[in-house]
């Protein structure tokens, strides 16, 4: 009997540098995070401590809590509008755009991410100001002036710019390689043509239309630029926060609890929603 | 003879400047088992997507029942095809698979559920009901697309080269299976395949087609003896084809002078005169073969350049008068018997009332 339990030197030394690389800028990080989440802030100065004092008081506030629901469910409406929006968009150019114009629309929607998204960002401002082109527009027809910016709805319109694109690509890829024999079976029998949608289409898509939903969230959740810039910090999402606890009397011990939070919200929904998105089906063994 | 349940009257489909099908006149009667054949690229596969409404001829009428089918929907139709591919939904199970098209229908849950496993029982697997179709076998998915459009109780089921993906053996089961099936429900069934064995097996007529053309409709046999055209005795069968020209016309037949000597074939109905560029054909297992000069009226000289053995029957491909290949089939017991070496010199024969003059086209 042999044990071969050897260490494979060759294939350890590539791998070294991905390893060190998670090690130092992640797993670091994060451990120093948890750590700091424990520390004690006196006349403005960290100290090193390990009290339970930071996620007391950040867990038992109100404001805590009301901005995390609120982050939780301004990210979750603008992927489901990110979706829904991208779907009829994906839909024509899966089905019934020639291979030529796909590859080019998915080359156009690609060239967003060229540019910096704060650059992207700040471009709404002339279109969503108070005396900006959109509601220019609407007066001509004697409507507004509406307020867009600093609100709601401007971080929705920042959130959707940084995830749209993605949202139309990852669905037109996805749909793209539908077999549509199955879309003609199911009409043969009797599927009225929008009902294919939701009886052949979406089942076949699944997986990535979750990768997908997931991704426009996680982006979402995470975004600092679209809830300050356009939004206003009206009601200020976890992000902002953050940067607010940071700022206010240097609480890096209570930042660390916000952003603890946030990594755990993002570490459920992911790992659920991959479980989702890789459920075998029905009848598998 | 009663209204036929299909009716195609010149119905053309164009793709762009590619004509799929061109003027194309048919009847498909109730109850009967119709083949659709033809190489890849005749036409054969568009026609039967036409009868399932999922392409729309550019020209011409197509009547189901009577009904003008030209703008009626696949959805609308009652015509469940069974595809190349199956087609089967992967994210189903096998009985779910089969309540599809019932549940499109608006069927209750139980009737639906009732009818699929009924179906999946009368297709012997009903066992596989809960699993998923992408655990199933070649042969139990095939059975599963087949109760899936049967359950809708059809009366025509289409049917796309079903069996091109089943190996050997299980493609004469499947045809078993089918053959049973349609006589059992008495439905017609269109069945399209470019194997002229699963056309000549299952078919009760076979319609041959090339370039969007019908080559020929007819019973397999009468095909198979009585090839209409040179397409059709080249893509059917073993056929010796001669051409020359008519010398006479008389009691005994049509006599042609051809370089490999004068020969007497049937008179054709449509008539011919004399000096016509005529070509006529003789089924290779109609041709005898024999080492000294027959007392036959058709007979050609020819050397022996090679032989194909396929079991009982073996092929012997020959060289007649200015390169001309014969075939002659026969049992490789009289074969056997001759004790032919390549490069020997033969005399072939065959009766007049065997050689068929092909129509034009």
């Amino acid at each position: 009997m042999s044990a071969r339990r050897k260490i494979d030197f060759y294939a350890l030394t590539w791998r070294l540098p991905i390893i060190v690389w998670q090690l130092v800028f992640f797993v670091g990080p994060v451990l120093f995070m948890v750590a700091l989440s424990f520390f004690l802030v006196k006349n403005y100065r960290m100290t090193e401590a390990f009290e339970f004092v930071n996620w007391q008081r950040m867990l038992t506030r109100g404001f805590f809590w009301d901005s995390y629901w609120y982050t939780l469910f301004i990210a979750s409406l603008s992927g489901t509008i990110a979706m829904s929006v991208a779907f009829p968009a994906a839909w024509a150019l899966a089905f019934r755009a020639s291979d030529t114009l796909r590859r080019w629309a998915v080359f156009l929607l690609i060239i967003p991410f060229f540019t910096s998204y704060l650059v992207r960002t700040f471009s709404w401002y002339v279109i969503l100001a108070e005396s900006g082109v959109l509601n220019a527009m609407l007066g001509y027809i004697g409507l507004g002036p509406f307020r867009m910016l600093n609100s709601h709805f401007g971080t929705v319109v920042g959130y959707l710019t940084l995830t749209l694109p993605l949202a139309v690509i990852l669905q037109t890829v996805t749909m793209a390689n539908i077999d549509k024999t199955l879309i003609e079976a199911a009409r043969n029998l009797g599927c009225k043509p929008l009902a294919t949608i939701w009886r052949v289409v979406l089942p076949l898509s699944k997986t990535g239309f979750i990768v997908a939903a997931l991704f426009c969230f996680i982006l979402a959740f995470g975004d600092f630029v679209a809830p300050f810039y356009l939004g206003g910090s009206q009601e200020p999402t976890l992000p902002i926060l953050i940067l607010d606890t940071t700022k206010s009397g240097q609480q890096w011990p209570r930042a660390a609890v916000v952003a603890i939070m946030m990594m755990l919200t993002l570490f459920t929904v992911a790992f659920t929603a991959i479980a989702l998105a890789y459920r075998k089906p029905k009848g598998v063994r | 003879m009663t209204e036929p349940l299909v009716t195609f009257r010149n119905v053309e489909k164009r793709f762009d400047d590619f004509v799929a099908v061109r003027d194309m006149t048919l009847d498909i009667h109730e109850g009967e088992f119709l083949a659709i054949m033809g190489s890849s690229g005749c036409g054969k596969t568009t026609t039967l997507r036409m009868l399932a409404g999922l392409e729309t001829p550019t020209g011409g009428e197509i009547h189901i029942a009577g009904r003008l089918m030209n703008d009626v929907k696949p959805h609308e139709r009652d015509t469940p095809l069974v595809w190349q591919s199956l087609a089967l939904f992967p994210f189903l199970t096998a009985r779910e698979n089969v309540e599809f098209g019932l549940k499109m229908r608006g069927v209750g849950k139980d009737e639906r559920k009732r009818r699929a496993l009924d179906w999946l029982e009368r297709m012997q697997i009903s066992e596989f009901a809960e699993r998923n179709v992408a655990t199933l076998s070649g042969g139990q998915k095939q059975r599963v697309a087949l109760a899936r459009s049967l359950v809708m109780e059809p009366r025509m089921l289409l049917l796309d080269e079903p069996l091109s993906a089943l190996d050997a053996n299980l493609v004469i089961r499947m045809q078993g299976v089918l053959t049973r099936l349609q006589k059992e429900l008495g439905i017609t069934f269109v069945y399209v395949t470019h194997s002229q064995s699963e056309a000549f097996a299952m078919a009760d007529r076979v319609v041959i087609m090339s370039q969007g053309d019908i080559a020929q409709i007819g019973a397999p046999k009468d095909i198979y003896r009585a090839p209409a055209n040179r397409f059709v005795a080249e893509f059917v069968g073993r056929n010796n084809i001669l051409s020359g020209k008519v010398q006479a016309v008389d009691g005994d037949g049509t006599h042609i002078l051809t370089p490999q000597g004068a020969f007497t074939a049937q008179t054709p109905q449509t008539a011919l005169s004399t000096g016509q560029s005529v070509s006529f054909t003789v089924s290779a297992d109609l041709v005898s073969l024999s080492t000294t000069e027959p007392d036959a009226v058709n007979k050609a000289q020819a050397t022996l350049i090679s032989e194909e053995f396929i079991g009982s029957v073996v092929t012997l491909f020959c060289e007649g008068v200015d390169d001309l290949e014969f075939k002659v089939q026969m049992q490789e017991r009289a074969l056997m018997a001759l004790d032919l070496e390549p490069g020997a010199p033969l005399w072939l024969s065959w009766e007049t009332q065997n050689a068929n003059i092909l129509g034009e086209r």
